[in-house]
């Protein structure tokens, strides 16, 4: 238990480092805006009851709305994946799967597993917060591009995370 | 009670959801400029619309207030205009008749003797036998004044008696009402060798000092022509709706009692 909360605010720390310092610096484009530190949530146990999930989507989205100078974008679309993200697991698993499994890690679940729920989410959370940036219907056509393009990147990035990760949550 | 907790326990989860993202959304439309201007147009939108309803409902609501507002204006502006008329011609005393503002209160139209009661009385300086008009033509004559109310004999009233005019050549005959119908009254006393047409059209003779001169009363229906007799007569159409009658203004003779001294010397 105490084991779990040291990894998760150590993630938490994590995460918000590399978003801010590396990713929201990167200039890749108009359309591809890489977002990582929804990993945070993905990576939360199973047993997470959802008003947790929430709760810890809107500190860690706020957080980085905070030092983005954007008060509730990434917040407003985190909530939003992280209240879905039971959901989504209903979706994308079988109950029998996940009995005896903690969270739903690449170690854990294998990444024939990971890359679906991962990309569902992402696009949940990245449409949600291109639309909140657009705040117009008219521009659907370029919040969809956006998207697409940001989905595709910022997957790419969660899973070279992860495997640069792996060896050391490896016992 | 319970059951209000029961059902808040269970969409705790769902409430507290909704309430992060309204927190979320409250904080993007105040803090970035894009978003908070686009919201604020949308909401202007909404909010004019709204207001245009209310608006609707409060001028329905307040309509009789801007009908009493109108009345006073008129009888300004009908006063300005006797007075302005009067100094055109230099012959007629300046600012002879003054006109107040009343209310119908009461009114009937199908009795022998018909009356109305007005909401101004002897303390607006309402006196008997000052004339009463409306916007349409001639009402009738005070007969009876307390503080605040005054009854008017209206013209549907058979001890009514007013002079008239004919427009056309200037004649001068009496308006009277022969208990038939409300839209019709009787000319009388018409010198038989007038040639008089339907749609002729009557005035008030200004010989009474009840009546301002050129008053529109009303047209002539029918022509009766006996050739036998001195006097003929006429039926008229009253230019007054009596039965759609709300706002009148009576009518204040300046010089009436100089007038009526003059009269009785003898």
């Amino acid at each position: 238990m105490r084991n779990t909360l040291i990894r998760n605010i150590l993630l938490f720390l994590g995460l918000t480092f590399l978003q801010v310092m590396i990713f929201d610096n990167l200039r890749l484009g108009n359309f591809i805006h890489p977002y990582v530190y929804v990993l945070f949530v993905m990576l939360l146990p199973f047993d997470t009851p959802r008003w947790k999930l929430i709760i810890n989507g809107f500190l860690i989205g706020m957080t980085i709305d905070i030092f983005n100078g954007t008060p509730g974008l990434n917040a407003a679309s985190t909530v939003l994946m992280a209240y879905l993200r039971p959901n989504i697991i209903n979706l994308t698993t079988r109950k029998s799967d996940i009995d005896g499994k903690t969270a739903p890690s690449v170690s854990e679940m294998g990444m024939k597993w990971f890359l679906p729920y991962c990309i569902l989410l992402l696009i949940i959370h990245n449409f949600t917060l291109f639309m909140l940036e657009a705040f117009s219907f008219h521009l659907i056509g370029l919040v969809l591009l956006e998207t697409l393009m940001s989905v595709i990147f910022s997957s790419i990035v969660i899973v070279l995370i992860i495997l640069i990760f792996k060896p050391i949550k490896n016992k | 009670m319970y059951n209000l907790l029961v059902l808040l326990k269970k969409y705790s989860t769902t409430i507290l959801f909704v309430l992060l993202e309204l927190l979320c959304f409250l904080l993007i439309v105040n803090s970035l400029p894009f978003q908070n201007r686009k919201m604020v147009s949308v909401s202007n939108r909404i909010a004019g619309r709204w207001y245009r309803i209310v608006s609707n409902c409060s001028d329905y609501l307040h309509l009789k207030t801007q009908n009493d507002m109108l009345a006073e204006h008129n009888a300004m502006l009908m006063n300005q205009l006797e007075n302005l008329s009067a100094t055109t011609d230099s012959l007629i005393i300046n600012d002879m008749y003054t006109f107040v503002p009343a209310h119908v209160i009461k009114n009937t139209i199908y009795e022998t003797n018909n009356y109305i009661v007005i909401d101004k009385g002897e303390i607006d300086g309402i006196e008997p036998d000052m004339g009463v008009i409306c916007d349409n033509g001639v009402v009738g004559k005070v007969v009876n004044v307390s503080n605040h109310f005054a009854s008017i004999m209206s013209l549907l009233n058979s001890y009514s008696i007013v002079s008239c005019r004919f427009i056309d050549n200037q004649y001068v005959a009496n308006v009277v009402w022969d208990n038939m119908n409300y839209r019709y009254g009787k000319v009388k006393d018409i010198p038989s060798h007038l040639i008089i047409n339907k749609g002729d059209t009557l005035v008030t003779s200004g010989y009474s000092s009840m009546f301002p001169p050129d008053i529109i009363m009303g047209t002539i229906e029918e022509y009766d022509y006996d050739e036998n007799e001195m006097f003929s007569s006429a039926k008229m159409k009253f230019s007054t709706n009596f039965s759609t009658l709300r706002h009148v203004y009576v009518v204040k003779n300046n010089y009436k009692s100089e007038i009526d001294s003059l009269c009785v010397t003898h």
